[in-house]
Order: structure tokens, then sequence, then C-alpha cells
């Protein structure tokens, strides 16, 4: 029976293994988070544009992650597009009210994502809150077009 | 009903792609005898176990076996008759991932529910017979032919068939373990009342043990009778057969044109 | 022309046949409640396909995971897009490699060993005593077999996956200097556990499925010779790795390919 022993915990290695695996993909590889939702710390910012944003994009402040954008509407009241992003629980009540939220590229072929920066006002942002001062996405045409009737007026 | 046959054969039809192997054979297996079954290499003998046994369908004619029809059963009905019949196959045919004691175990833990202990008894009892009982340990890739087919008729005997059905079980054996089980095959038909069919083209060991004998040749029975009968028997395809001489009505020549022609090349191409 | 025809139709018939037989084999193998026995051979046969497999695969893993690491960083690095190296290696990996490497993987390794092994059986007849005996060996023999190939090749798919990631960020990050915030960073940002991680999940079943159906019915239905079961070994290898490749492209269309 010994061997039949040694071959038994030979597959349950193997199945345990495996299991470590797709959570590994799920957590690491893929970003899942297991904590629940519900007690996290929500903000909503309204941008007039938000190019290749998409949901689960990064959410930065100062270059580090602080947490992902969790959908992308559009606001059928102003026409615009409302993200809502979910941040670290920490920042609950810490961030200035006139905090502003800028859609970044990183690099130039690099995915699009949400960099926040600080404000200065005594009040602070709750759960929930909107971020009034957004910056859009940079989009080339534009760019390409401004820089075209600029030289043109020239 | 005791001495109704156990195994009646009526009008037995098969072929195998082109070739009838079986035209109309018709057989019967009293109950308590060995009865054997011989005939040339080719003539399907192993082929009418299967039949028997069901795992081969006939094109026409019908098998019984104590009285149901073996092929009109459904598949579980036929694996429940299967419990009372053994099967010894010319390779032995043991589980080469089970150990001895294990592959007499075997069809005692599928078909019975019965504790360790009495298992064991049992396999015991059985290796007993077949000398075996200090080879429980083995594996079947470290037996010998002769231990291997032991081991595999203590296997068909475990759970005390009425019918057993033996598939060349001299073949390749040399004069000792054929001895051994020409002795044992006797010795369980003597014991238990085991009935037996017995198939083989090895004369000498089977007419020793057979109660009655049928040859088969060309898709018939081509004789039958006691051993004592057949020894005498003034056919000619008969008396070829069972005194093993190398020529007469079944030719030592696969069918061919004029030799002399065939060497001067005036017969055809190649 | 007429006899060209008729081989034709008599290919088709061969055909249609062997599939009807290789369906019958499947169904009635593999539907039925498991028993206490079923799952101890069950267990015998993951250490068989399974863990016996592990080193293989994990191994080409690696190896997999590495090439992808020093070819994408040699092109990103071109565009300045090494950062997008983790993105890569990723999505190549979950997407496609993984499930189709370690699939043809497995088909060499444990589909031929599935058939030479069914095969010997039948040929020494264990297959035809089995039924003598009064056990069906669609239940004892190939369902067990086929129940491990299923669950095992999606396992080692995850072990290849998670390997290959790993050996991307040894040659990406470690030697050649990727940042590796960016290689996670972006990788987390790129890669959907539903669309990408669980569809190459799914492909994998599916591949665990053929693959391991092609190997069990190319050992029970093969002729028992010595010769027969070479034969059948080698039809396991070819006919999985094509229904593998083949199944790829539909399921690839299906999932991620707008061919709607």
């Amino acid at each position: 029976m010994k061997r039949s022993k040694t071959m038994e915990l030979g597959v349950g290695l193997f199945m345990l293994a495996g299991i470590l695996g797709l959570l590994f993909l799920a957590l690491r590889v893929s970003g899942l988070s297991l904590e629940p939702p519900g007690d996290e710390f929500r903000l909503e910012a309204n941008f007039a544009n938000v190019g290749g944003l998409k949901p689960r994009a990064r959410v930065t402040m100062a270059g580090v992650t602080v947490g992902r954008v969790e959908s992308i509407e559009l606001d059928p009241e102003w026409y615009d597009a409302r993200v809502v992003m979910s941040l670290d629980e920490g920042l609950e009540g810490a961030l200035p009210e006139d905090s502003t939220a800028a859609i970044l590229t990183s690099g130039l072929l690099g995915e699009q994502y949400v960099g926040l920066s600080i404000g200065g006002a005594p009040e602070t942002l709750a759960d929930g809150d909107r971020i009034r001062d957004t910056q859009s996405a940079l989009v080339l045409e534009e760019l390409i077009q401004q820089f075209v009737s600029n030289m043109v007026k020239e | 009903m005791t001495d109704s046959p156990l195994v009646e054969v009526e009008g037995l039809r098969f072929a195998r792609g082109e070739a009838e192997i079986f035209r109309g054979l018709d057989m019967v297996v009293p109950r308590g005898k060995i009865t054997a079954i011989m005939g040339p290499s080719g003539t399907g003998k192993t082929t009418l176990l299967k039949l028997i046994g069901g795992q081969l369908t006939p094109d026409a004619g019908r098998v019984w076996i104590a009285g149901e029809e073996v092929h009109a059963l459904s598949r579980k009905a036929l694996f429940r008759l299967r419990r009372r019949m053994g099967m010894l196959f010319q390779s032995g045919a043991l589980f080469s991932d089970l150990d001895v004691f294990e592959n007499v175990a075997f069809p005692l833990r599928v078909h019975t529910d019965l504790p360790e202990s009495m298992i064991r008894d049992l396999v015991l009892m059985k290796l007993q017979a077949v000398g075996l009982r200090g080879a429980r340990t083995l594996m079947p890739s470290e037996l010998s032919g002769g231990m291997a087919r032991r081991v595999a008729l203590a296997r068909a005997i475990a759970l005390d068939p009425e019918l057993i059905l033996y598939d060349e079980p001299f073949v390749g054996q040399d004069p000792i373990s054929m001895g051994v089980l020409v002795q044992l095959i006797r010795r369980l038909n003597e014991a238990l009342g085991l009935t037996a069919v017995v198939v083989s083209h090895d004369i000498k060991e089977t007419l020793s043990i057979a109660d009655y004998v049928y040859v088969i040749a060309d898709g018939r029975v081509m004789a039958q009778g006691t051993p004592q009968g057949l020894d005498v028997d003034r056919d000619p395809r008969v008396s070829q057969f069972i005194h093993g001489e190398p020529d007469g009505p079944v030719p030592f020549h696969y069918p061919a044109m004029d030799f002399y022609d065939d060497l001067l090349g005036t017969g055809g191409p190649r | 022309m007429i006899a060209l025809l008729q081989r034709l139709g008599r290919m088709g018939c061969n055909v249609t046949e062997g599939l009807g037989q290789a369906a019958i084999l499947l169904v009635q193998s593999a539907v039925g409640m498991p028993s206490a026995e079923g799952i101890r051979l069950w267990l015998r046969q993951m250490h068989f396909v399974g863990v016996m497999s592990l080193a293989i695969v994990l191994v080409s893993g690696l190896f997999i995971g590495m090439v992808l690491g020093l070819q994408g960083y040699t092109i990103l690095v071109d565009f300045g897009a090494e950062d997008a190296l983790g993105q890569m290696v990723a999505l190549s990996l979950l997407r496609e490699l993984a499930p189709v490497v370690a699939a043809l993987l497995f088909a060499g390794r444990a589909g031929s060993a599935l058939t030479a092994e069914i095969g010997l059986m039948k040929a020494t007849e264990q297959l035809t005593s089995m039924e003598m005996i009064g056990v069906d060996p669609l239940r004892r023999v190939v369902a067990p077999r086929l129940w491990a190939g299923f669950v095992a090749l999606p396992l080692l798919t995850i072990g290849f996956g998670v390997i290959g990631i790993w050996g991307g960020e040894l040659v990406g990050v470690k030697w050649l200097g990727v940042f590796e915030g960016s290689y996670w960073g972006n990788m987390q940002a790129s890669v959907d556990f539903v669309d990408d991680v669980l569809n190459g999940l799914i492909k994998s079943l599916v591949f665990a499925l053929v693959a391991t159906w092609i190997a069990v019915y190319q050992g029970y239905a093969l002729v028992p010779t010595s010769e027969g079961i070479a034969r059948a070994t080698t039809r396991t290898v070819v006919y999985a790795s094509l229904a593998v490749l083949g199944l790829d492209f539909v399921l690839t269309a299906l999932m991620f390919g707008g061919l709607s």
C-alpha cells in the first residue's frame, strides 16, 4: 500500500499546484482582486474624452498605482464620459477636494491610465465624490489638427 | 435438469469479412464432462469460444447456456451469466498492473461484498489448488508462461463457475507444466464437477482428458465421438488429424499450379 | 472513374463508422456514477498521465517563456515599447501557446502511452478476459483514463502558463533590464481573467477531451499485434495533434476573432 500512498501524495501535490497556478494567474497576471467589493473608496470623474482608457486600467498618483478604473460610461446629462475609480481605502479622506485627474499614456504605444495630482484645499474627498478638475486624453488627431492650424495662422 | 446439456450450439454461422468461418455448426456439451473441440489451426476454435462466451455475435444460429440464449440477452444479463463461466485464455491474460493475489481476488472483489479476510482465504485456497500459494506477491511479468496460466486458472475458478472454457491450454508449454495442466484440468473436473470445454490441437494431451471430442474442419463438425472411437475412425481426414500425418486429405501444399510448369515459367507470369 | 468513386464512398463509410464507434465508446465509458474503486483507478491514471507529464510540460513552458521574453524584447525595443513585454508574453502564453503546446506535448507523452497501454492489454487478451469475468473494460479501463486526461491537461496547461510567464520575466526583467513594475503592471492591465485565462482553460479542456478520446479509442480499436500497436500509437499522435491545431483555430475564432 506504500506505493499507492506516495502516488496519492503525488497526485494531490499536482492538483494543488494546478489550483495555486490558477490563483497566480488570477491575482498576479490578470490582477483580479480578492477583496470583496463594497468597502472600497470610490471616486468619480467626468472627462470630455477618455480616448483609449479601458475598465481595470491603473489609477496612479505620483507614478504609484493606487487603484483601478471600475467602469466607464456615458453621462447622459452632459454627454461626457463618467469614469468610476476604486482606490485604496487608506486614501479615503486624505485627498484634497481640488485634486485633479488626467488621462495619461505610458510611453508612445503603452496603455492609458488615470493619473491623480494632489491639490491644496482643506476639504477632502469622501466615498462617491466627484473630481471636478479633469484633463482629457490626448488624441493624436486633435493634436495634429491644432498644430496644423497654428502653422497656418502664422 | 441435471442431465440436460449445459451448452447447446445450433446451426451456428459466422463470417469474418469474406471468410466464412462456421457454416452450420451443431454441438452439445454435457454437464460435468470434459468436452474437447479439436481441429487444425485456423478453423476458428477460439472464435467458437468467443461465440459461446457472447463476445461475438453469430450471423445465424443459436447458443444456449444453462437454458439461456446467449445472444438474446441484454448486456446486463450477459454479464450476469458470465459470472457462472470461467475462461482460461491462451496467453493467461493476467492483469499486468495487479500482482498474483490481486489477479485472483479480482473477480471476488468485483462480484461479491465479502470481507477482506474471507477474500484472502478464498484466494489462498484457489492458489493452493494450482500450487502457487507461495507466488502470491509476484507480478505477472515475473511469472513463467506455465505459472501465468496456472494463476489464470486460479482466477477463472475464483467464483466457482459451472462452466469453464479452456482456450489452447497446452500451447507452448514444456512437458512438465503441460503435465501439471492436464492433471489440474482433470482434477478440477472430478473434484468440483465442473463442466469443461477444451479447445486444443494437442492431440495426445487432449484425448487423454476428454470425455467427448468434436473435430471441426471447414466450418462444420467433421467428426465426433469418444477418444477411443475417434482413434479407430476410418475417415481419412480424421485419421490424418488424429495421427498427425503430414500429407493426406488436408494437403501439405498450398494450392498452386503444377510445380514443373512453374519452374519452367510456362504457366504464366511469375 | 466508378472505381474511384467507390473508393471514395468506402473511405467515407469507414470514417463515419469509426467516428460512430468512437462516440459510442465515449458515451458508454464516460457516463455513469463514479464508485470508490473508480476514484482509486482515476487517481492512479492521474499519476500516470498527469504527474509523469509534469516535467516535460514545465521544462517546455520555461523555455518557451524565455524565448518569448527574448524575441519580444528585441522586437519591442525598436519601438521603445519594451514595457509592453509582460503583456505580450502573458497574452500569447495564456491565449495560445500554453493550451496548444501543452496539448501537443500531452498527446505525444501521455496519449501515445495510453494507446500503447490499452493496445497491449487488448493484445494480451486482458480486455477480453475482463469481459469474461463480467467487468466492462470500458468502465474499468477506458473511463478512468479518459477522466484523468480530462482533468490533468488543464492543470498542466496552468503550470505551463505560470512557468512561461516566469521564464519571460527571468529573461526580460532579470537579464535584459525591463522595469519589473511595468512588466507586471502592463500585464495586469491587459490580461482579463475571464477573456484570457478562462478562455485559455476552456480551450485546454476541449483539447484534453479530444486528445484523450483519440488516444483511448485508438488503443481500444487497434489491431492487436505489435505492428498494430505501433501504428495506432503513431496515429494517436498525428490525429490528436491535427485535431488540437484545427480546433484551436475554430475556438480562437469563436472566442477572440471577429469571424462572426
